[in-house]
């Protein structure tokens, strides 16, 4: 990335983590956190068992061969990282772990809690001789509590943290429909937006103090917060949400704001009819009259006092006959045009190739040399004018920079690594 | 009444003109607080934040009014407030004041309203040269589609988010919430404490352009790549697989959910109720011949068939009608306890106030804040995720009311003596002349 600098000359910008040392002990639980922090130019090393970590056999896989240099799950989660593979649970991976610590900024760790304590790489005897360290421990429940040590899965987070009891289907659509899950992996995204919070403020807090500190990170906590009105309601009346298929979950039954439109798609228009203004109605009733689908909804009736909020669910359905005869870019778009805050339910194949998103350098090419090709990836939600987010690299193969970082940066001789990769150590 | 905390606080010093509203932008905010921002809510009443009018929230037996709902309570807390009409000069004027003396701005309008206002990142790091500006609007402040503006459902709908939930066959079950306005407000946060920390190492602010909408893009990794690496295309049958990892009888490909593996689903628990279902999932041959035992080893799930990873795919229909006559012999916290204990995944789908009264892991470790609220009495506020040991996040107080802090921010911040702050009043700056005050604004005045 480059900028005009005040010499007319193209300089390079750093990303804001540039400096910033972080070691991940993270298994899909906390690579997203890391992924964060490497697009923004932390030097994130990523440390695997020897033979790589599990989540490489996560799919789906490249043409579909399952392969742990292949998994697409991998490569998402981990650009921007190098990797070494070390053996943690030997004398050696253990020595070499700590002279890592004594350089490092940031831990980020999700094992199990007390686990790192029971092999002498704890949050007290790392810190001993680097007191600037920060740890963060990114765990399913936390360092403590009654399910401490309960298993968990990102399908388990969604139902416990509350995801599930808001999202489904309206009794009309689906009978009887079980709790619905939102898509994969987010409660690792919610987890690893908290945590990622948390290790910045702590940067801060030693930027200002020079200390260091510990960071106990609780996915389940992350995910209990992340579902919007549902607690408030519930503390201000005691009613539970029902749910609705894609809007609110709300205590009472609400206007649909997914719409169909024309050739099997959808539209969502954020807020239910009974939200309208006369003067927006009368915006919306105009541009459907030119279609010749406004039916009545000019009429007098529906401008007067209350009159949109006690015929909600007529103009709902007004506005539902008028989007089934169109195509669904052509309706949010349009909606757009006039301001109203729509959006179509877009799948990934009509976000490729989105113009706007071009604009903003969304789409990224990462070169995999081994590979000899270049595929693209999602580039940044935010653009730092100062100091770039980029994709310094794809994920790191198996145990690739064991060399560099062992050998180069931490001063093992050559003849040592070897003996280490021979002893399973690396 | 607030409950200060002895550590000292990471974002001490450091000050937020807070333009936002709704729900992304002020959730921001409410972190950059909690971490011991001074965060000023700046508003105007007569365009008030959405979530000061949310009738749902407002508790029975308390005067409706702008400061009475609990979502914008939760929303907005540990801010300071103030009231003032941007639209007018001397207001206009005051705020640039404020700017100056501030480390952070942050709002989540739309792309064209601080330009329109004179304060583009351009002007207002006239007045303050290291200011840190994050922006929030729906699709961010560069790209043709600049102008349009999102809320969280259509955010979410736009980012494909939307699409990848629900049965096959039906449509989008999407998100019973504003998902994106809880990730872009966690976003928001993170820009802020990323440039910060960068003006630490560097001494330089910057505009931070975040687009609420292309936070959901980014949560979407795998089908991305799957999209552009394998071209594999979203509208599939079996796709998307409910809470499953793959549909039954749908071909056995990976949609996004971790591993594929069998059972991996939402399971009705006793009591039969509306939030009465338990999720269970295998990750291996072991963890389903522990959840065999759990059961009891009925004679169906020893059959061979079900032995195998790909064979409980094949036949995942009769082996989730099975599972599920199991479940709706215990409650839902039951079989979470039976299952964790034998050491099977297994966690309750909870409501609201499943997790507000009976998770009794949340009450472990103090996931709700109690404090006083002037007008919703005392009330519960939800913690920070993260306990850092030295400098804690802590929610230290009540959100603002509308123009609550007026006169401590305009006196002794920007220094206006009493005669100004009143002038200001009368002239309709800090109050629109026609609407009433409330008794705290009076009580406040000399």
């Amino acid at each position: 990335m480059t900028t005009e600098g005040t010499n007319g000359l193209q300089q390079a910008l750093d990303g804001p983590l540039t400096g910033i040392r972080v070691l991940e002990l993270s298994d899909e639980k906390g690579q997203f956190c890391g992924k964060l922090m490497a697009d923004l130019g932390a030097d994130v090393i990523k440390i695997e068992p020897p033979g790589g970590q599990n989540t490489r056999s996560i799919g789906p896989f490249l043409a579909d061969i399952p392969n742990r240099e292949r998994s697409l799950s991998f490569w998402h989660y981990n650009t921007s990282k190098r990797g070494i593979t070390l053996n943690l649970a030997s004398l050696d991976g253990q020595r070499l772990f700590r002279d890592l610590a004594a350089k490092a900024d940031v831990i980020l760790e999700t094992h199990p809690p007390g686990h790192l304590d029971t092999l002498g790489l704890g949050y007290e005897q790392l810190s001993q001789h680097n007191p600037g360290l920060i740890m963060c421990s990114l765990t399913p429940f936390g360092q403590s509590g009654p399910w401490r040590d309960y298993l968990s899965s990102d399908l388990l987070h969604m139902a416990a943290g509350g995801q599930m009891a808001s999202s489904g289907y309206d009794q009309d659509d689906v009978p009887d429909a079980p709790p619905i899950a939102p898509g994969g992996g987010n409660a690792w995204h919610i987890a690893g937006h908290y945590a990622y919070m948390g290790i910045l403020a702590a940067l801060y807090y030693r930027d200002m103090s020079g200390d260091g500190q510990y960071i106990d990170a609780s996915i389940h906590e992350a995910c209990a917060l992340t579902t919007e009105g549902a607690i408030a309601i519930y503390l201000s009346n005691g009613s539970v949400v029902q749910r609705h298929t894609g809007r609110h979950a709300s205590p009472d039954m609400s206007t649909r704001i997914q719409l169909a439109t024309k050739g099997g798609d959808w539209v969502n228009v954020t807020r239910s009819g009974s939200n309208l203004t006369p003067a927006r109605l009368r915006v919306l009733a105009e541009w459907m009259d030119e279609h010749g689908l406004a039916q009545d909804l000019l009429d007098e009736k529906y401008y007067a006092l209350d009159g949109i909020l006690e015929n909600a669910f007529h103009i709902t359905e007004v506005m539902a006959d008028f989007f089934i005869q169109m195509p669904q870019s052509e309706i949010w778009q349009g909606g757009q045009e006039r301001d109203f805050p729509w959006g179509g339910v877009r799948t990934l194949d009509d976000i490729m190739g989105d113009p706007h998103l071009e604009e903003r350098n969304f789409f990224v090419q990462v070169e995999h040399p081994e590979l000899g090709q270049s595929f693209t990836y999602p580039g940044a939600a935010a653009i730092y004018n100062g100091s770039p987010w980029n994709i310094s690299r794809r994920a790191p193969l198996i145990g690739e920079h064991n060399q560099e970082v062992l050998c180069d940066e931490l001063g093992v001789s050559q003849a040592e690594l070897n003996l280490l990769a021979e002893s399973g150590v690396v | 009444m607030n409950a200060k905390s002895v550590k000292p606080h990471p974002l001490e010093g450091i000050r937020v003109v807070d333009f936002t509203w709704v729900r992304a932008g002020p959730w921001a905010a409410r972190w950059l607080g909690t971490l011991g921002a001074d965060v000023i809510k700046v508003e105007w009443p007569e365009n008030l934040d959405i979530l000061r009018q949310n009738r749902f929230t407002i508790p029975p037996g308390v005067e409706p009014g702008p400061n009475s709902t609990g979502q914008f309570a939760d929303t907005n807390a540990t801010k300071r407030g103030i009231s003032i009409n941007t639209r007018t000069e001397k207001g206009l004027d005051l705020v640039k004041q404020l700017i100056s003396v501030s480390d952070v701005v942050i709002e989540n309008f739309s792309s064209r309203i601080m330009r329109r206002w004179g304060l583009s990142y351009e002007e207002m790091r006239k007045l303050r040269p290291d200011l840190v500006y994050v922006s929030m609007a729906g699709f961010g402040q560069t790209g043709r589609h600049h102008a349009y503006s999102t809320m969280g459902p259509s955010a979410q709908a736009l980012s494909g988010l939307t699409f990848l939930s629900g049965l096959p066959g039906k449509p989008p079950a999407g998100w019973g919430w504003s998902y994106l306005d809880d990730t872009g407000g966690m976003y928001g946060a993170m820009c802020a404490l990323t440039a910060l920390r960068h003006r630490n190492a560097t001494g330089k602010g910057q505009h931070v352009d975040l687009s609420q909408m292309i936070t959901g893009i980014t949560l979407s990794g795998p089908a991305f790549l799957d999209r552009t690496v394998n071209g594999r295309v979203s509208k599939r049958e079996g796709y998307p697989p409910g809470n499953r990892t793959v549909w039954p009888g749908a071909p056995v490909i990976n949609n996004y959910r971790g591993p594929t593996v069998a059972p991996h689903n939402a399971y009705r628990a006793k009591g039969g109720g509306y939030n009465d279902w338990c999720v269970i999932a295998c990750f291996s041959n072991e963890e389903w011949v522990r959840l065999a035992g759990v059961m009891g080893n009925p004679a169906w799930a020893k059959d061979p068939k079900f032995d195998t990873l790909n064979g409980r795919i094949q036949h995942q229909e009769e082996m989730d009608s099975a599972i599920e006559i199991w479940t709706q012999t215990l409650q839902k916290y039951e079989l979470m306890e039976v299952c964790q204990k034998a050491g099977v995944r297994a966690m309750p789908v909870q409501s609201s106030e499943d997790r507000v009264e009976y998770d009794p892991q949340l009450r472990d470790r103090g996931m709700y804040t109690q404090l006083e609220h002037p007008m919703l009495g005392t009330w519960k506020f939800q913690n920070a995720p993260f306990k850092l040991d030295k400098s804690p996040a802590v929610i230290s107080g009540p959100p603002p009311m509308i123009g609550q802090h007026n006169r401590e921010i305009f006196e002794k911040l920007l220094g206006l003596t009493i005669g100004e702050i009143s002038e200001a009043y009368e002239d309709g700056t800090f109050w629109p002349p026609k609407m009433p005050k409330y008794p705290y604004i009076e009580e406040a005045l000399p």
